[in-house]
């Protein structure tokens, strides 16, 4: 391993690392714009500038790979100088419209203005070069002024997505990017366009002029949009989700997030959310408390003539107390509603997204939950031997082949997020809240435990679907024992193969990985063989 | 470090004499208001008190030649109001020279703690401050005020503007309010500038 000094600090490096990673990698800051840990080196910026002891002149950290024995320095006067003149000749024709742009506040220019730059400007505005404002690239809003050349959007087009959409073109101080004929951007991954863009050229047109983002509060969080379950940021502001943004996972997501991902938020402030319990025949203002009476007071007359359907749409700990609750009672059990479990690790395209929209099938796997078959359920209601039905989540009563099967049970209650027609087929509706309100787990489709967390209050009386399961328990005189979605998880990881010995601090902020073959799920089983 | 303490003469001596002085202070005033007219009080609000220049009165939105809000939405002020009074929606122009403007721009002025630091932070002085103060309303709904009655200030000829960046500023709205005032007061509409 190689040993360099940067700074005056001893830092051992693997090899290969380049002296702008082992600088960040140890709290010592250098700026730059062209560089990103995902994208390949350009050194097109020039920016990060450090002065190596026995080189004639300087360096740029980002393509300058460690070898042992090199001395580094990023703060001597010839290197801030070197990166106060490289800033300012990028900020010679940027408009500093600062006050209408919306990358203000996580733009690298401003952040590496007050930390390297701060010089007198020497061009006028009126005499700055124009260029193209306010293009629009469908998801993308494109400033060409703001750009400050860096290619990391061209090179996230040719690595990542492989469209190659940008393009630089004219020369010299008219360099702008372009695409083809101002076509816009029709991949599902533009969103991340605007993410790459160390400054305000390169803009989402959802989050344009909607927030300041000073004002947003970030929550790390995991998107529920596919199994792929990739990292994110909940930004919210006065408990309203904003947007969602890619959290770097090096090992699932890199940087990046995929458009229908990006656009999950929106489902959580809408007007059709649920927000009490429902029963049929009952009046309004039914409780959650008293859905639960009756609901405890069915399955006790039904016994194991019930059945219980899981939804891969819930966190672990929501499936464990589900299937506490169906153990309790004795009834059948499954989740396999439109065969998530066979399109888990199925891609449906080169970068991020799966087959199966669901967050957590591989939990509901790894929990054993596919145990009676869904089609065997179906039919013991055709046969009348179901007589309370309690789905976990709304998939069942959209499915058209189930809705002669389902009209069979005596009782249906449902936990749902969403008002929808399908609803009217359950005699009792509980309100549940979405991934975004909760405390919890997903597993991946490589079996890594990954944590999300409650980023907005649930509208009205709706909780987390745990809850309303250990509210049944209770009800049942069999309580689960728990009182929080972490002490589920230890009650969970107590049972689970694989899972023992893991815990919310153990699962951290990357998430753990638990070996692929393990897991007592057939597609687990699968993998083994 | 130890407090200073200033030790006060709690001992006066009680009696007629300190009361008898005070009789006197205040019978002096009060000749000197009767004989003198040298009231320290004013007839309120038949007369006001002559406020200075650069006082910090209720808001106005500037405007530009077109009419439209001077404001860009960039939330400087609303991110640095201590009270938390500001409430703006950004709406995006037609014209793409200016893109952003507010749809909405609310304060509430019973929150407002007339600190001026809006004005401060203000890139484009599209808000300053008038020397009106005398707030009034019979709901608190009203005393929330929204960007059309912030940048129609008829009041502003009366009371003059107040905290503010540089005079430039506060001469379009004044002399839309000036011109407003004279046709509802006095029925006169000016026409062109003579030559």
């Amino acid at each position: 391993m190689p040993r360099c000094r940067i700074d005056g600090r001893d830092i051992d490096v693997p090899s290969g690392t380049t002296v702008l990673e082992a600088a960040l990698d140890h709290g010592i800051h250098i700026q730059y714009f062209c560089w990103h840990p995902d994208l390949p080196v350009d050194g097109n910026c020039r920016t990060c500038m450090i002065e190596v002891e026995k080189m004639p002149k300087l360096q740029i950290a980002c393509n300058t790979v460690i070898t042992d024995g090199m001395v580094v320095r990023t703060d001597s006067d010839k290197a801030r100088d070197a990166q106060r003149t490289a800033l300012e000749f990028i900020l010679i024709n940027h408009p500093i419209d600062c006050p209408v742009c919306d990358q203000a506040g996580e733009c690298y220019l401003q952040d590496n203005y007050m930390r390297y730059g701060l010089y007198d400007a020497k061009v006028e505005l009126e005499e700055k070069v124009r260029k193209r404002k306010v293009v629009d690239l469908g998801p993308i809003m494109l400033d060409a002024e703001r750009c400050v050349l860096c290619s990391r959007c061209i090179r996230f087009e040719a690595v990542v997505t492989g469209t190659n959409s940008f393009e630089f073109v004219n020369r010299g101080d008219h360099t702008e990017i372009a695409t083809f004929e101002n076509r816009p951007i029709t991949h599902d991954y533009a969103g991340n366009l605007a993410d790459v863009c160390p400054v305000g050229a390169l803009l989402s047109h959802d989050f344009r002029f909607k927030m300041r983002v000073w004002f947003l509060k970030s929550h790390e969080s995991v998107c529920p949009g596919c199994s792929t379950g990739c990292n994110v940021f909940v930004d919210e502001r006065d408990g309203e989700v904003q947007r969602l943004r890619p959290r770097r996972n090096a090992e699932v997501n890199k940087s990046w997030l995929c458009d229908p991902g990006r656009a999950l938020y929106k489902e959580i402030g809408v007007t059709g959310r649920l927000s009490g319990a429902r029963v049929r025949g009952a009046g309004d203002g039914t409780t959650v408390g008293a859905a639960l009476d009756l609901v405890a007071v069915k399955l006790k007359e039904a016994g194991a003539a019930s059945a219980f359907l899981a939804s891969p749409q819930g966190t672990n700990e929501d499936l464990h107390a589900f299937k506490t609750l169906a153990e309790a009672v004795g009834g059948k059990l499954d989740f396999r509603v439109g065969e998530p479990h066979l399109k888990v690790r199925e891609r449906i395209d080169h970068v991020l997204q799966r087959a199966d929209r669901n967050p957590n099938t591989q939990g509901c796997l790894d929990l054993g939950l596919d145990r009676d078959g869904v089609g065997a359920i179906l039919d013991a209601c055709r046969a009348g031997k179901v007589r309370v039905l309690v789905l976990q989540g709304p998939e069942l009563l959209r499915v058209p082949e189930a809705v002669d099967a389902v009209a069979k049970a005596a009782f249906v209650v449902v936990m749902a997020t969403h008002e929808g027609a399908e609803l009217d087929r359950a005699h009792c509706v509980l309100p549940a809240a979405l991934w975004a309100e909760v405390d919890g787990t997903f597993t991946n489709y490589q079996r890594r435990v990954q944590r999300v967390r409650a980023a907005v209050p649930a509208p009205g009386d709706a909780r987390p679907r745990w809850e309303l399961a250990a509210g049944t328990l209770e009800r049942l005189g069999k309580p689960l024992g728990a009182t929080s979605a972490r002490e589920i998880f230890m009650l969970l990881s107590g049972v689970t193969p694989d899972y023992g010995g893991l815990d919310y601090r153990a699962i951290g902020a990357q998430g753990r990985a638990l070996p692929l073959a393990g897991g007592t799920g057939a597609r687990a089983q699968e993998a083994r063989a | 470090m130890a407090a200073t303490v200033v030790s006060v003469d709690r001992n006066v001596k009680p009696g007629v004499g300190p009361i008898l002085l005070g009789l006197w202070i205040t019978l002096g005033n009060f000749m000197k208001s009767l004989f003198l007219r040298r009231a320290s009080t004013i007839q309120f609000p038949e007369q006001k008190r002559n406020i200075s220049g650069r006082y910090r009165g209720i808001h106005v939105l500037t405007e530009r030649e077109d009419g439209t809000p001077k404001c860009v939405a960039c939330f400087m002020c609303a991110t640095v109001c201590p009270a938390e009074c500001i409430y703006i929606e950004s709406g995006e122009r037609p014209e793409a020279t200016i893109e952003k403007y507010p749809t909405r721009f609310e304060i509430d002025l019973l929150r407002c703690v007339y600190c001026g630091f809006c004005v401060d932070a203000c890139p484009e002085e599209a808000i300053i401050m008038s020397r009106e103060n005398d707030l009034v309303g019979t709901t608190r709904a009203e005393l929330i005020i929204d960007r059309e009655r912030l940048m129609a200030r008829n009041k502003l000829v009366e009371h003059g503007p107040g905290y503010r960046p540089s005079d430039h500023d506060v001469r379009r709205p004044v002399r839309i309010a000036a011109l407003e005032r004279l046709k509802s007061e006095y029925g006169i509409v000016p026409g062109p500038p003579r030559a």
